[in-house]
């Protein structure tokens, strides 16, 4: 015990020390900040709706339509009312368009005895499918208003009336009517999943390459004459586990912290929830992500035990990669089809169920019994992997010259 | 006071590989072993099954008068062929761990880290990375690494390999005191010249196999003294003395072998006559004749 203690804590000193450690431990999240900030502005700028004229041969119509876009969702920054107007002014707000000193210009034309106002609406881009159906909304709107006022209705009692109205959606589930979160946000997941993705990887990989340094330098051998194989392997799979646990620790703080800042504020993020992610969820990500490290590290130090260079890690990093990245291929599968017997399946497989699991728990939350299986198992496959790699790793280690074949790993495996 | 080290016909096999067959020795406190052999012979699967990295198949390996245990292991120093140090690791931490590991408080680590730092003169290199020094200042390094826990056994594979001759002498004397300390040392080699000042016994292994064993004077009174050095100035018609069976002339010197039962005083009565004699001397073996003897033409490399 005592020698698995001063090996995990020479492993992660070793790594909490160096550069790589200290340089991702800032740039990981800020990259996601970026990332999700860059998703909400685009998608809040992707409407074009920001700086708009409305031009009418009718007053009152301008009027109204440019109140129902300031009090409708997303409404634009400037909105400009021209009317009466003249096809003077037409030609100018068209050069105005070109020269980028308005995004579009949105021209109502209301015939005397005709129902409706017809409409045109000048812009730069090609198709704009959101700016177009969110002013014909507004316009409608707009135009009955028109017709109720006209018809000798209160303007607040005709604008009132023409509000729309929201559907709360109520998904029956074991009898029971919940809320559905069918229109939440999934950017946090998308990003922490990329961060379980990423580190798993990374910490995982991680082992076999010092795994292979030790051999390489011949200091396994310093250490095995004086601790045990499976002390060095365990005690360097908790120093590691430890140092990556310690990253994604901080990356988690520092997210809850950043998100509740006014930093966060300016660019429309209010609090973890407007990433889509909750606490519970969260929770789950540290118990995931530990389950992922231990599994695919001990992998990954019976895979480094055999190889002579770091050279010849990069040829089976394959084996610890292509789960990893089947499972992220099913993403938005699973978040969107989360009890689907595939996913089901899928998330109760060990080398899957980490990144398949999570994202099922953030999409529906799974039956407890479900999960707890799924946790079982994941223990389950993570002891015989460790039993497994420690009597690959305790011959591999001493093992120079050519790599072994599948045939004599499995040899190995019987004269332990 | 029981051996330190006792081999009880040990044998490992790799595969369908023989590494290490019967093979047996002793090692007493106070003496200097050298485990002799061309390379591939077994000598390293021998120290690897000494220090507990790996378990005979066959045979016993005891350790201060007892079978091995994990226990035993805190009395002995090993030191692997290679540069067993971490690269990225300050010099002072590595050692602090290694000590610690083998069982020392920090606080102890520590001292006797920097008192021997002090002894081989790196002490100005404690702070360093591993990586940043020298080949020799690492091997310095590591010999403390070996020693820092003071061990009663001392095991080093190739210990000299790479030195230059200034650190080489530091080293040979450090193992020296520590004989003298009365701990036992045992050092693989391929350094004949090395073996032959320094060590009290040696085992020769060839194929896994112990083919010479003994101490320095037994290995070589085996081998009779029929080789001999001459210089001298004149006729050299002393050549054709039936006794030689070999003979490797040079101006002004000649070395000769003489056959098995030839005198070595005849010889010079002949040699006197004819020519002057500046220096006669009757060899005994080298330890590399011997090794090449011994082993032939079976070294590969």
């Amino acid at each position: 015990m005592h020698s698995i203690l001063l090996i995990a804590k020479r492993e992660y000193v070793e790594r909490v020390r160096s550069k790589v450690f200290r340089i991702t431990t800032i740039l990981v999240p800020l990259g996601l900040l970026v990332m999700i900030g860059a998703i909400a502005l685009i998608s809040k700028k992707a409407t074009g709706l920001n700086d708009i004229v409305i031009a009418s041969n009718s007053p009152a119509l301008a009027a109204t339509m440019q109140d129902q876009l300031k009090n409708g969702e997303h409404p634009p920054a400037s909105i400009q009312v021209i009317a009466p107007a003249t096809e003077a002014d037409r030609a100018r707000l068209t050069a105005e368009i070109s020269a980028n000193k308005v995004d579009g210009v949105l021209w109502l034309t209301l015939t005397p005895g005709a129902a409706q106002p017809t409409a045109t609406y000048y812009t730069r881009s090609s198709s704009d499918v959101l700016a177009e159906a969110r002013l014909e909304s507004a316009l409608g709107r707009a135009a009955v208003r028109e017709q109720l006022v006209q018809k000798g209705m209160a303007a607040n009692e005709a604008r009132d009336l023409v509000k729309p109205i929201d559907i709360s959606m109520l998904q029956v589930k074991h009898g029971v009517a919940v809320k559905t979160d069918a229109t939440r946000s999934y950017f946090g997941i998308y990003a922490l999943v990329m961060v379980l993705y990423v580190s798993v990887l990374f910490y995982g990989t991680d082992v076999a390459r010092s795994v292979t340094e030790e051999k390489g330098t011949r200091i396994i051998e310093v250490l095995l004459s004086s601790a045990p194989a499976d002390s060095l392997m365990m005690g360097k799979l908790l120093g590691v586990g430890a140092a990556a646990l310690t990253q994604v620790a901080i990356w988690v703080f520092l997210t809850i912290a950043v998100s509740g800042s006014g930093l966060a504020a300016q660019i429309g993020m209010h609090g973890l929830s407007s990433l889509g992610i909750n606490a519970t969820e969260l929770v789950f990500f540290l118990i995931f992500f530990l389950l992922g490290f231990f599994f695919y590290s001990a992998l990954s130090a019976a895979l480094g035990s055999t190889a002579n260079s770091s050279q010849e890690v990069q040829q089976f990093a394959f084996i610890i990669v292509a789960p990893l990245v089947i499972a992220v291929f099913m993403m938005s599968y699973v978040i969107t089809n989360p009890t689907a017997p595939l996913s089901v399946v899928m998330s109760l497989i060990p080398p899957f169920t980490p990144i398949i699991m999570y994202l099922r728990i953030c999409s529906q939350m799974p039956p407890v019994w479900q999960l707890a299986l799924s946790i079982a198992l994941m223990l389950a496959s993570i002891w015989i992997m460790v039993w497994l790699a420690a009597r690959i790793y305790r011959i591999g280690i001493l093992m120079y010259g050519k790599r072994p074949n599948i045939p004599e790993i499995l040899r190995w495996l019987r004269y332990s | 006071m029981p051996p330190v080290v006792a081999l009880d016909r040990i044998s490992k096999s790799y595969d369908t590989k023989v590494a290490v067959r019967e093979l047996s020795f002793a090692i007493e406190p106070g003496s200097m072993f050298g485990l002799l052999g061309p390379n591939g012979a077994g000598k390293t699967s021998s120290i690897r099954m000494m220090v507990g990295i790996t378990m005979p198949d066959t045979g016993q390996v005891n350790l201060f008068g007892r079978a091995f245990t994990r226990d035993s292991l805190k009395r002995v120093g090993y030191l692997p062929e290679e540069r067993g140090l971490y690269k990225k690791m300050k010099v002072m931490d590595q050692l602090l761990f290694l000590g610690q590991l083998h069982g020392f408080s920090a606080a102890t680590a520590s001292q006797r880290a920097k008192s021997w730092c002090d002894r081989l003169d790196i002490l100005s290199s404690a702070d360093k990375k591993t990586e940043e020094l020298s080949k020799g200042m690492q091997q310095k390094i590591q010999f403390i690494a070996t020693l820092l826990h003071d061990p009663e056994l001392i095991i080093m594979d190739e210990p000299f390999s790479g030195l230059d001759p200034v650190n080489a002498t530091l080293l040979q004397d450090t193992l020296i005191d520590m004989k003298k300390q009365g701990k036992a040392v045992l050092f693989s080699t391929h350094r004949m010249d090395q073996v032959e000042k320094m060590c009290d016994s040696i085992c020769l292994v060839n194929n896994g196999e112990a083919v010479l064993a003994g101490t320095m004077r037994e290995v070589k009174s085996r081998y009779e003294r029929n080789r001999v050095l001459l210089h001298y100035e004149g006729s050299d018609a002393f050549l054709r003395y039936e006794g030689i069976a070999k003979a490797k002339s040079y101006p002004g010197s000649v070395e000769i072998e003489l056959k098995h039962g030839a005198s070595a005083q005849e010889l010079l009565h002949l040699a006197a006559a004819n020519a002057a004699i500046y220096k006669f001397e009757l060899v005994e073996p080298s330890l590399e004749e011997i090794f090449i003897q011994t082993v032939g033409g079976r070294v590969d490399a």
